[in-house]
């Protein structure tokens, strides 16, 4: 395989922990237009330990997604319990501060007689640890797509338990589900505290495919994509929004007829989805209709 | 088992419940009744915590309730049905009776890993058995909502059930239901106060009121203007004029 291909597969894995962290906030009911910023709280987190503390990187990862999950409760906290789109704002509005704060984040250390570290707009370079560690681009892609299908699994077996039926719930009508005694705002924040968290996987694991890092790669197109793929891939399953990524990276990037147009094809297909199949490809309705057929 | 003591709620100027005493005794029928918007379905909203209390205080088998938030009135053992009908439409029959699950007992049963993450083999024989009871189970993996209006009736009660209530508020069960539908619901609400649950009972159809309860309320302009048993509501001149002669079913 040739190192581009390896390298748009790892990409695609890497969209694919931002669409299941946004699947995971549209299943509680809420929309989150942020995921870019814990992506980029990942990226820069995971960077920072690996490149300028030396960590490995499965423990940098491990502390990245805690600072991911930290982020978005910080943000959910004091705004998800007023009604309507204040959580949407709030996320969006967070998710710009987070990036400026990239670009006022100055802070390099020396490093094999080299300054490492974030360098504001000038971005972070030398994110090694991959390179270092003697793996290659082809095994990293192995890595990145492992750790990804066990995140999904993980989440499919959470969805097909009680878990999954009670978000949806939450999801639906959070009136109906605490009358039924579920204390909806420890489920919203549950769900949004794992969705930061899932986001700065993908964002530790970028950092260390990319080796460099600045702060525009997570601006609000990143995390709109990460929600259109959610949506475009349908709410119905875990695999909805994997669906979504492989639609637009496979079927947009690969076709070369959209090259140019690419970013109207995407928001037009977005557009029409919302109004033809309000919930994504595979809906709940469609969901259940495969299952009936394999079962 | 539930008392109510000068319980009030004002929308803008609309008193919606005013001032309202009620207490109804463990292992009793209890009717609610009275006109359109005299504040009946309030009162349920004020029980469960929908929305707070203007003035007055709630107690549940002795426990303040109206200082809790909703979910955790409702794991104390109270569960309730809607006027206007309310499922997860987007879960199966099943599931929504699965969510539903959040008794003090089936919480002290399973653990926490147990409860959120087991799969549906642990909860079968239960919701087997609400299924069978209200005559849903050929529909169990149907979508909440495409089932038809007595369907849904139905599941909205078996999902109250299936919160192991000890006090059940029913909001109109029977709105909409022909005379047959209404037997069988006359049936099931016996069969459930002779498991020993207690039950209030918000009512428009009287012959259903009267038939199975024990005690009613009256309730006018977010006023109690009555109590007594069904037979001494029936003659009570004062409920005579303000609903029961004055034209409503
Ligand atoms: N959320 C609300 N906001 C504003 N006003 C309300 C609200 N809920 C109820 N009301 C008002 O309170 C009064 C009592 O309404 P409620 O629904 O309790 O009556 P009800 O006895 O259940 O009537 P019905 O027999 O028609 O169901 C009405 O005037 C209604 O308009
Ligand atoms: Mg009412």
């Amino acid at each position: 395989m040739d190192a581009y291909a390896v390298s748009v597969l790892t990409n695609i894995g890497l969209l694919g922990f931002l669409a299941l962290s946004a699947y995971l906030v549209l299943l509680a009911g809420e929309m989150s237009f942020g995921q870019q910023a814990f992506f980029g709280i990942g990226a820069y987190c995971g960077g920072m330990l690996t490149a300028m503390a030396g960590w490995p990187l499965p423990l940098a990862a491990l502390a990245a997604m805690a600072a991911g999950a930290a982020a978005a409760v910080a943000v959910a906290l004091p705004t998800l319990r007023l009604r309507g789109l204040y959580f949407a704002m709030a996320t969006l509005a967070a998710a710009e501060m987070a990036r400026i704060g990239f670009e006022l984040l100055h802070w390099q250390v020396e490093v094999a007689g080299e300054p490492v570290g974030p360098d504001g707009t000038q971005g972070f370079r030398g994110i090694r640890w991959v390179f270092e560690a003697g793996l290659a681009p082809e095994g990293y892609a192995v890595l990145v797509w492992t750790a990804l299908a066990a995140v999904t699994a993980l989440l499919a077996v959470a969805e097909r338990a009680r878990l999954g039926a009670t978000l949806r719930a939450v999801g639906e009508d959070p009136a109906l589900a605490a009358a039924l005694g579920l204390d909806v705002h420890r489920f919203k924040l549950g769900v949004i505290a794992a969705s930061g968290g899932l986001a700065a996987l993908g964002g530790v694991l970028f950092a260390h495919h990319n080796t460099y890092i600045e702060p525009r790669n997570f601006d609000v197109m990143l995390g709109v994509h990460g929600l259109a793929y959610a949506l475009i891939g349908g709410l119905g399953t875990v695999f909805g929004a994997l669906v979504g990524v492989a639609l637009d990276v496979g079927l947009l990037e690969g076709v070369r007829v959209f090259q140019g147009y690419r970013m109207i094809v995407f928001g037009g297909l977005v557009a029409l989805l919302l109004v033809l199949r309000p919930r994504g490809l595979l809906d709940e309705e469609t969901v259940r209709w495969i299952g009936r057929r394999f079962s | 088992m539930l008392e109510l003591k000068g319980v009030t709620r004002h929308f803008g100027g609309v008193r919606a419940v005013d001032g309202l005493d009620l207490l109804v005794p463990e292992g009793c029928i209890f009717g609610l009744i009275g006109p359109n918007g005299s504040g009946k379905s309030t009162t349920v909203n004020l029980i469960t915590g929908l929305f707070p209390l203007t003035a007055g205080t709630i107690l549940f088998r002795g426990e303040r309730l109206d200082d809790l938030p909703t979910h955790r009135r409702l794991q104390k053992g109270i569960a309730r049905t809607f006027q206007n009908i309310r499922l997860f439409g987007r879960l199966t029959v099943w599931q929504n009776l699965w969510v539903a699950q959040n008794s003090p007992e089936d919480r002290a049963r399973r653990s926490f890993f147990a409860r959120w993450l087991g799969g549906r083999r642990r909860a079968r024989d239960e919701i087997a058995h609400l299924l069978e009871f209200s005559g849903l189970a050929h529909k169990a993996d149907e979508f909440a909502a495409n089932l038809s209006f007595g369907e849904q009736r139905r599941l909205e009660l078996a999902r109250a059930l299936a919160a192991r209530p000890r006090l059940l508020l029913l909001d109109e069960p029977a709105a909409g239901m022909n005379s047959e539908e209404i037997g069988q619901l006359r049936e099931r609400i016996l069969a459930l106060r002779a498991r020993g649950i207690t039950i209030l009972l918000i009512e428009h159809v009287m012959e259903l009121v009267m038939g199975v309860t024990d005690r009613i309320a009256v309730l006018n302009f977010g006023q109690k203007i009555a109590e007594g048993s069904p037979a001494e509501i029936q003659a009570d001149p004062v409920v005579r004029k303000a609903y029961l002669g004055g034209g409503a079913t």
